[in-house]
């Protein structure tokens, strides 16, 4: 008789029940199968024991089998986040209190923030739609946010640096008089209605991309930031340093703020993980209420808080703010230009290969395809997308 | 070693989690072509209406899957702190989902292997944890567990991280305790294949274990 597989004596480690009467008699009567059984309960009793978990609160507990957690303690919990509308990513943002993360908020006040907001809940439906949006997506995209997008370039920095971006609040007074609000609607024709935007068709949907998507809007969202030098001064001080006088009329200044709607259509089959995504925006706008984008914008990147590579990077950028910056980590992504039937787009790579974006700008309207593709995936479909149905 | 392991971004992706450092990404893993993030494509989608689009059984199957939830991230994570914060957003995600609920089970256990397997790649660790797996060991009395050190448990777990996600996923479901079937049908195995999945990622990881041992 052949030797049963390997993963057959690997069940009887463990559940010997599981395994037919002949392979069990087999590797009974067999010294080869019995040597692999032993290697195979050694292994297996290794990685149980290197997979134990610690149980701080009873320490004489044997490893991996502690007191059971306390389900009232995190039922509680969880129904705080669902009330306060919370998204999955927002919860484990270091967020519970009385724990010991105090302290490390206390410490990196600007990277817990920081990571908070890339893990803001509108990316947990519709990541396009938020990170454009601005509005609490990320600290870096409310930079320089006096101007219509008219195209995007990407902002390369180590990850440090990124963390240490000041946001629009630390130089004023941000109000948000329309926040975002991403909703799931039954289907292409109630997205377009409700969003007024084209959703385009996906021809042919990659390798691994299956289903029907799910469609979710997002309403318009609109901010009226106030420059407050008061509040920046205080900011440049506890960062060590000083600010120079601000221009004429900035202080008090005001600057509406306004991106999409936008709407998203998203492959996931049932799964927490979508496949992929294509998203559409109304592309951020910002009016200023006094003073003209480029004093502003020369201001704030001559300020000694910005770091000196991103504030040069944004410097080069074109004075008339049709920019749309997107600020990338140089540990993680990659980006490379491309065109998208004519106009041209930014792919952005995840460094090990997982995923990948196409994002580009088209009468005021940034449109996106990403997922857990590579960047030729995404620009393939990018192009094959159809306009009219 | 072959990486399989796929993102599909945070719990959705797109730009921003494309721009987003890598902590927000929750994987799934290709598998023949076919991607599955440990659950079935075209699963029944049903909309649940309820408290602002919150499932109105949640609070039924967190009771009785939280602890299981937990015990699956913090299998990978080494830290109950750190499986609770995995467990929570591994419910937010189900509770606004429509995922059947005679499946919940198997779904959080593999979102919860997922999600803190991508906590594990992203260095998103708390200092706590490694001083907490010290305490641990000191009072462990078990022969296994003190033939496991520290050290070892770390390098354990950061090459389960590197482990075709299957595989990882696999190893660590079936030592939280489930079945052979319900890993099966949990990661759309045949339930002959369990074995030899969960047996190739308990090889591996010895290796691993043996190359650092042979090295110092």
């Amino acid at each position: 008789m052949r030797h049963p597989t390997d993963g057959i004596v690997r069940r009887l480690v463990d559940d010997p029940a599981g395994v037919s009467q002949a392979d069990r008699e087999h590797v009974a009567g067999c010294p080869a199968c019995l040597a692999g059984l032993a290697a195979a309960r050694e292994d297996a009793a290794l990685m149980t024991a290197a997979l134990a978990w610690e149980n701080p609160a009873i320490t004489d507990a044997a490893p991996g089998t502690g007191a059971a957690p306390d389900v009232d303690r995190g039922w509680a919990r969880l129904s705080q986040a669902l009330d306060a509308g919370e998204h999955p990513g927002q919860a484990s943002a270091g967020e519970r209190p009385g724990r010991a993360s105090v302290g490390e908020r206390a410490a990196y006040p600007d990277r817990r923030r920081w990571r908070a907001a890339l893990r803001s809940p509108v990316v947990a439906v519709a990541g396009v739609v938020a990170l454009l949006a601005g509005a609490g997506a990320a600290a870096a995209t409310d930079w320089l946010p006096i101007f219509r997008a008219e195209q995007i370039t990407p902002v390369t920095a180590p990850e440090a640096d990124l963390v240490k971006l000041p946001e629009l609040s630390a130089f004023g007074r941000l109000d948000v008089t329309e926040r975002v609000s991403v909703r799931r609607v039954s289907g292409p024709a109630a997205a377009e209605e409700a969003a007024g935007l084209t959703i385009p068709r996906v021809t042919e949907l990659p390798r691994g991309v299956s289903g029907e998507p799910e469609y979710h809007v997002a309403n318009r969202a609109t901010a009226v930031f106030t420059y407050e030098a008061e509040t920046a001064a205080r900011t440049a001080a506890a960062a060590g340093e000083s600010l120079p006088p601000p221009p004429a009329r900035l202080d008090g200044s005001r600057f509406r703020l306004v991106a999409g709607p936008g709407v998203a259509a998203v492959w996931s089959a049932g799964r927490p993980v979508p496949a992929m995504v294509v998203g559409r925006l109304v592309a951020p706008k910002a009016y200023s209420e006094g003073i003209p984008f480029a004093t502003a914008r020369d201001y704030l990147l001559s300020l000694p808080i910005l770091p000196p590579n991103v504030a040069s990077q944004l410097r080069a950028f074109s004075g008339d703010g049709t920019t749309l910056p997107l600020f990338m980590s140089v540990e993680h992504l990659t980006s490379r230009q491309a065109d998208v039937n004519g106009t041209p787009a930014t792919v952005l790579a995840s460094r090990d290969g997982v995923m990948a974006a196409v994002v580009w700008v088209n009468d005021g309207v940034v449109t996106a395809v990403a997922g857990s593709l590579s960047g030729d995936e995404v620009l393939t479909v990018a192009r094959g997308l159809r306009w009219h149905r | 070693m072959e990486e399989q392991v796929e993102l599909a971004g945070p719990p959705g992706p797109g730009p921003a989690a494309v721009l987003s450092v890598p902590g927000a990404v929750r994987a799934g893993w290709k598998d023949g072509g076919a991607v599955r993030a440990g659950w079935k494509d075209g699963g029944a989608v049903t909309a649940l209406p309820g408290r602002g689009g919150v499932r109105p059984d949640l609070e039924m199957v967190f009771r009785g899957a939280y602890p299981r939830v937990v015990g699956v991230a913090a299998r990978v994570l080494g830290s109950r702190d750190e499986a609770e914060d995995v467990a929570q957003e591994v419910f937010l995600t189900f509770g606004r989902s429509s995922v059947p609920a005679a499946e919940a089970t198997g779904w959080l256990s593999v979102a919860a292997a997922h999600t803190a397997l991508n906590h594990l790649r992203s260095g998103r660790r708390r200092v706590a944890r490694e001083e907490f797996a010290g305490d641990a060991d000191a009072v462990a009395g078990d022969v296994a567990d003190a033939v496991v050190t520290l050290d070892e448990r770390r390098r354990v777990r950061a090459a389960l991280a590197r482990l075709p996600r299957k595989q990882a996923v696999a190893l660590v479901l079936r030592h939280s305790g489930l079945s052979y079937a319900e890993v099966a049908a949990a990661l759309d195995l045949s339930p002959g294949s369990v074995g030899t999945t969960v047996r190739r990622a308990e090889s591996a990881l010895r290796k691993e274990l043996n190359r650092h041992a042979s090295s110092d």
